[in-house]
């Protein structure tokens, strides 16, 4: 599919179906989405999948959802690397979202406070030179998009230089 | 092109060609890749956009200027400084892109990556139409007189400008580290 022609809510949806994500699929996504821009070809990103196959072991931190992609990013110690870096893994999330949405596997890209709390993340064996730039909530949702849903009028905030 | 394609075959271009880029579109680009972001609040972040010789002329001022009057600056001989600046006065457009800071860290990172996954968008569906971009953070520019020139708020943050225009030749690619060499799957809690 084109992107022009890809349509409907972005949003996740509020409740996942049962069906399993499988990890090949989202390997797959992940080999396309990794071709982000990025500064010196840095690829600041490393990625940790977790589906509840060995018990809900995001409880209590995230919603329900059959997978979890958590996806890091590097901290250099110099600012502008580090914000080049964050804005790289931010583009691959972009990717990762529209691929995804193009195969109906739901996303809801999440980001919460324990994920800046390293006595937290390091039990998801998150190193002391990253951090989590995103936690993705992957599944099936309930209800396609039927393609008759109204969109919010876009908002957009342009002024001439 | 398939979306897949389009992500691996998009490219940073750093030459384009003389060929105008009309404002029109490029609002049409953002709208659209606006409504491929999940929703976030309305004034999280916006852009300014230079897209006359005038205004590009000012914008490539305002990145130059700590520069131009630093004592390496005035060093570099006027010429070469008017080379360096008709590298980027020659791009035809350019988006500059700012970001809510909000109260507190989570709002900043949020406004941030919204305004981030929206440009990615963006440079993909320009890539369909023809259009290259560079996404320019560059830290020599980033100072005090450009941030005022291009009137960043004291609530707001940089993020990027697109440089942008049409492109004869695109770069070959660069080889990538495959995902599985960055892969972990948690096992669940040891105990």
């Amino acid at each position: 599919m084109k992107l022009s022609d890809l349509e409907g809510d972005m949003d996740g949806p509020s409740e996942f179906l049962e069906q399993p994500v499988s990890q090949d699929l989202i390997l797959e996504l992940l080999n396309h989405a990794i071709w982000a821009p990025n500064d010196g070809l840095r690829e600041p990103w490393r990625f940790i999948f977790a589906d509840n196959r060995y018990g809900d072991i995001m409880q209590g931190l995230q919603e329900q959802a059959p997978a979890y992609l958590l996806i890091l990013v590097k901290e250099e110690a110099d600012q502008y690397k580090r914000e080049e870096d964050f804005a790289a893994v931010c583009c691959l999330i972009q990717n990762f979202r529209l691929l995804a949405h193009e195969q109906s596997l739901c996303v809801r890209c999440t980001l919460h406070e324990w994920m800046y709390d390293p006595s937290r993340t390091e039990m998801f064996g998150v190193l002391s030179n990253e951090r989590i730039a995103t936690v993705l909530e992957l599944g099936y949702g309930a209800n396609q998009w039927k393609g008759n849903t109204k969109l919010p009028e876009t908002q957009l905030h342009f002024e001439l230089l | 092109m398939s979306l897949a394609e389009l992500i691996r075959e998009r490219r940073s271009i750093r030459k384009c060609n003389s060929t105008p880029v009309d404002q029109e579109l490029v609002v049409e680009l953002l709208r659209k890749a606006i409504r491929l972001q999940p929703l976030v609040e309305a004034g999280s972040w916006r852009v300014v956009y230079a897209g006359t010789p005038e205004s590009s002329r000012r914008l490539v001022d305002y990145m130059m200027q700590q520069m131009s009057q630093s004592k390496l600056g005035k060093l570099i001989p006027g010429k070469l400084m008017e080379v360096f600046k008709k590298r980027f006065t020659d791009i035809p457009a350019h988006v500059i892109v700012m970001s809510n800071v909000g109260p507190d860290r989570l709002t900043n990172d949020r406004n941030y990556a919204a305004a981030c996954g929206v440009m990615q968008s963006f440079q993909l569906l320009g890539w369909e139409r023809g259009l290259g971009m560079l996404w320019d953070t560059e830290s020599m520019i980033q100072h005090k007189g450009f941030f005022n020139g291009i009137g960043l708020r004291e609530d707001e943050r940089f993020v990027g400008i697109l440089h942008i225009g049409y492109y004869d030749k695109a770069p070959r690619s660069r080889k990538r580290t495959p995902a599985e060499q960055k892969w972990t799957v948690l096992r669940g809690q040891s105990t």
